[in-house]
C-alpha cells in the first residue's frame, strides 16, 4: 500500500514542478547502410530509420500516458555521418543531411543528431567534407543536429580543427542570418564527447554502441528548486551539507523516473536500454530553470561570486543521487547552463551578472560548456575559435566533457536580443573581449599535446 | 475448524484490539489476518480467525458482544466462504487514480461508478477531505486493479470527462511510478 505522502509528493512534482522526461533518444547504427552510390546510401538510411524508429513516438506517448509523465521530446541519434559518408563530397553530404531530415519528419521526431565528425587527433577526408557541409546542411534542414569533437584528454586539442570550426560557425550563422544565426544552435563543438548523449545538439550514436539503443534524458530543475525552497522555509538554519543531501534525494527520484520510462520504451520497441543522462535540463519556462536554483541557494543571480561553488555543489549532488538510482548512467550527466534556453540565466546575462568569462569558469564544474551563448555577429572567426580552444582546454585538462554552442548573431551587437524560438529560447547578446581582434595564437595550428595523467594540480 | 470473518465497529479508544483478541484467545480461536483503520474518531477492524468446530458464529458473536459491551462496539460475524474466490487481481495491472479539486457531494460516487462499469477493482481508497476552498486540500486516492483486457483509452476518456464535470483534476498512473520514485 502506498502512503498518502508518497502519492501526493509525486503528483506535486508532476503538476507544479515541471517534472518530465525531457527526451527519449533512439540511437540507430547506420554503418550497414553504406554504399559507394549516394542514392543507395540515402535510400538505405531512410529505410533503416523508418524501420527502427517508426513506432518510437507512439510507444513514448503510450508509456508517458501510462505513468502520467510526459515524454516531451522524442529524438534520434545516428552513427557519425563523417564515417558512414566518408566517400562523399561536402555537397553530397548535404544531401545526406536532407535525407536524415526527411526521415526525422517521417517518424515525427523533433531532432536527429549524428551529422558528426570525430577529429580530435586528425582530420580524415570524410571529416573534412562533413565539416565543410555543416553550414549548408544545418541551414537547409530543420531537424538535423551536428557535432564535432575537436579535443580529448587522450589526444589533446586539434587546433587546426578548432580554427576550421570557428570559420564553420561564422558561415552557418551567415547562411541563417534572417533567423539570428539559428543554424549555430544546432551545432556543438566538443572535447571528450560521450557516445551516448541523448540531448541535442550533441547526440550521436558512438561506434562502440549496439545496432539500436534507447537513451533517456531526464529533467527536473524545478523539482530541485522547490525541494530547496521548502527545506529552507521549514529550517532557515539548514547548512549546505544538508542541502546537498536534499538535492541528492531529489536527483534519485528524477533518475528513477527516467530509468523506468526508458526501460519500458526500450522493451516496447524491442531495443536495448542504454543509459539515463542525469542532467538538469532547463526550458525557457518560469519554474523550470537551473538559474533559479542559484537564487534559492541565496545568490543574487547566477554569475555573481559564489556561483561556481554553488554549481559545484549542485552538480555533484545530482550525480551522487543519480548514480545511486541507476547503474546505467551516462551521457553528459550534470547541470546544464544553456543561456538562451533558461529564462533566468538569459536575464542574468542581460543584467550583466553573467559574463562570458564567468560562464567559462562555471563550465569547469558542470556539464556541458558554453551552451547557447549569443555573441556579436562581427566576432571574428579567430576569436570564435579562441573561445572554443579555451573551452576545450578546460575539458581536456579536467578529464571531462566540455562543449561550445556559440551563436554569432549576424548584424547584431552586444546588448541586442536574439530569438531562436521554442525550446531554444532567446538571449541577450553578451560582449566578447577582443571580439574583432586578430589572434596569432589560434593561427599557429597543430595539436596541443595531451596532458600528462599525473601531477594533477 | 471453521473460519470466521469478524467485523468490529465503534468509537476508537485504547484497548479495543486487546479486548477482541483476548476473547478470541480464551475461546481457542486462532487469528489469521487482522486489518484495522481509524476514520476521524471511529475504529473499524476486520479479523479472520479459525474457530473450534464446537463454537457457532452466533455463539462467538454473543461472547464478543458481551465481552465488548462496556466499549459500545458493534460486532458482525460471517463465515469465510471458499466457494467463490471473489475478484482476482492476477490478470490486472495496478494503477493509482488521484483526483484533486473542491469538495462536493457525489465525487466518489461519480468516479467509482465509471470504475465499476469497467470491472476495475478498488483495492484501497483514501479520501483526504480537509474542507475549505483550497482545491489541493481535497484529494482522493484510489488504488485500483485494472484488468488487462480493459480498453484503457475509453476508461481514461470517460474518467476525464466525469472529472471535468465534477470540477476535478484527475491523474491515472501505473503504480510503479510511485514505487520507483519513493522506494529503494
Amino acid at each position: 500500500m502506498l502512503s498518502e505522502k508518497e502519492i501526493i509528493s509525486t503528483i506535486e512534482m508532476l503538476r507544479n514542478e515541471h517534472l518530465d522526461v525531457r527526451t527519449v533518444t533512439l540511437g540507430i547504427n547506420l554503418f550497414d547502410c553504406v554504399s559507394h552510390d549516394l542514392n543507395t546510401l540515402k535510400r538505405n538510411i531512410q529505410k533503416k530509420i523508418i524501420n527502427t524508429a517508426g513506432n518510437l513516438v507512439r510507444v513514448c506517448d503510450r508509456i508517458g500516458e501510462k505513468y502520467g509523465i510526459p515524454v516531451v521530446n522524442k529524438r534520434i541519434a545516428v552513427s557519425p555521418a563523417a564515417v558512414f559518408g566518408a566517400p562523399f563530397s561536402a555537397s553530397q553530404l548535404v544531401e545526406v543531411a536532407k535525407t536524415l531530415d526527411n526521415a526525422a519528419k517521417e517518424v515525427n521526431v523533433d531532432f536527429i543528431g549524428g551529422f558528426t565528425a570525430l577529429v580530435e587527433k586528425g582530420i580524415a577526408n570524410g571529416d573534412r567534407a562533413l565539416i565543410e557541409a555543416i553550414p549548408h546542411a544545418l541551414a537547409e534542414t530543420e531537424r538535423v543536429c551536428s557535432s564535432v569533437n575537436v579535443a580529448s584528454t587522450r589526444a589533446g586539442i586539434n587546433m587546426d580543427a578548432v580554427l576550421i570550426m570557428g570559420k564553420t560557425i561564422k558561415k552557418a550563422a551567415e547562411l541563417t542570418a534572417l533567423a539570428d544565426g539559428l543554424a549555430c544552435a544546432k551545432l556543438c563543438v566538443f572535447a571528450n564527447i560521450p557516445e551516448d548523449i541523448p540531448f541535442m545538439a550533441g547526440a550521436y550514436l558512438g561506434i562502440g554502441e549496439a545496432d539500436a539503443v534507447i537513451n533517456v534524458g531526464v529533467s527536473g530543475p524545478g523539482v530541485v528548486k522547490k525541494a530547496i525552497d521548502r527545506a529552507i522555509a521549514s529550517d532557515p538554519n539548514l547548512d549546505l551539507g544538508h542541502i546537498a543531501e536534499l538535492i541528492k534525494h531529489t536527483s534519485y527520484k528524477v533518475t528513477r523516473i527516467g530509468e523506468l520510462i526508458g526501460r519500458e520504451v526500450a522493451a516496447g520497441l524491442k531495443i536495448r536500454f542504454g543509459v539515463v543522462d542525469l542532467s538538469l535540463a532547463p526550458t525557457p519556462n518560469v519554474g523550470d530553470s537551473v538559474g533559479e536554483i542559484f537564487q534559492s541557494l541565496g545568490l543574487l543571480s547566477i554569475g555573481v561570486p559564489g556561483s561556481t561553488a554553488a554549481l559545484a555543489l549542485l552538480n555533484n549532488a545530482v550525480k551522487a543521487g543519480g548514480a545511486f538510482a541507476s547503474s546505467h548512467v551516462g551521457g553528459l550527466s550534470g547541470a546544464f547552463i544553456p543561456v538562451s534556453e533558461d529564462l533566468n540565466i538569459s536575464e542574468s546575462a542581460k543584467a550583466g551578472y553573467l559574463t562570458l568569462e564567468k560562464l567559462e569558469a562555471l563550465t569547469s564544474v558542470c556539464s556541458v560548456g558554453l551552451d547557447m551563448v549569443a555573441i556579436p555577429g562581427d566576432t571574428s572567426e579567430e576569436t570564435i575559435a579562441a573561445i572554443i580552444a579555451d573551452e576545450m582546454a578546460i575539458g581536456v585538462i579536467n578529464k571531462k566533457t566540455t562543449a561550445a554552442r556559440l551563436i554569432p548573431v549576424p548584424g547584431k551587437k552586444a546588448g541586442d536580443s536574439a530569438h531562436f524560438g521554442g525550446l531554444l529560447g532567446q538571449a541577450t547578446i553578451i560582449p566578447v573581449n577582443n571580439g574583432r581582434g586578430v589572434n596569432r595564437f589560434i593561427r599557429f595550428g597543430g595539436l596541443i599535446p595531451a596532458p600528462i595523467q599525473s601531477l594533477t594540480n | 475448524m471453521n473460519k470466521a470473518v469478524i467485523s468490529i465497529l465503534g468509537q476508537d479508544r485504547p484497548g479495543i484490539i486487546a479486548a477482541v483478541t483476548g476473547i478470541l484467545f480464551k475461546l481457542n480461536c486462532n487469528i489469521e489476518n487482522i486489518n484495522q483503520t481509524i476514520l476521524q474518531s471511529e475504529f473499524s477492524g476486520i479479523f479472520i480467525a479459525s474457530t473450534p468446530s464446537d463454537i457457532s458464529n452466533d455463539d462467538l458473536c454473543a461472547q464478543l458482544a458481551k465481552g465488548l459491551s462496556h466499549m459500545n462496539l458493534h460486532v458482525h460475524i460471517k463465515s469465510l466462504e471458499h466457494k467463490d474466490k471473489g475478484f482476482s487481481g492476477d490478470r490486472c495491472e495496478p494503477f493509482v487514480i488521484t483526483t484533486i479539486g473542491p469538495d462536493r457531494k457525489g465525487l466518489v460516487a461519480g468516479i467509482t461508478a465509471i470504475i465499476a462499469k469497467y470491472g476495475v477493482n478498488v483495492t484501497n481508497l483514501k479520501a483526504v477531505f480537509k474542507g475549505g476552498d483550497n482545491p489541493s486540500d481535497n484529494i482522493m486516492i484510489y488504488e485500483v486493479d485494472i484488468p488487462d483486457n480493459t480498453d484503457q483509452n475509453l476508461l481514461r476518456a470517460e474518467l476525464r470527462k466525469k472529472a471535468s464535470e465534477l470540477g476535478l483534476d484527475i491523474s491515472i498512473q501505473h503504480r510503479n511510478i510511485f514505487m520507483s520514485i519513493n522506494r529503494i
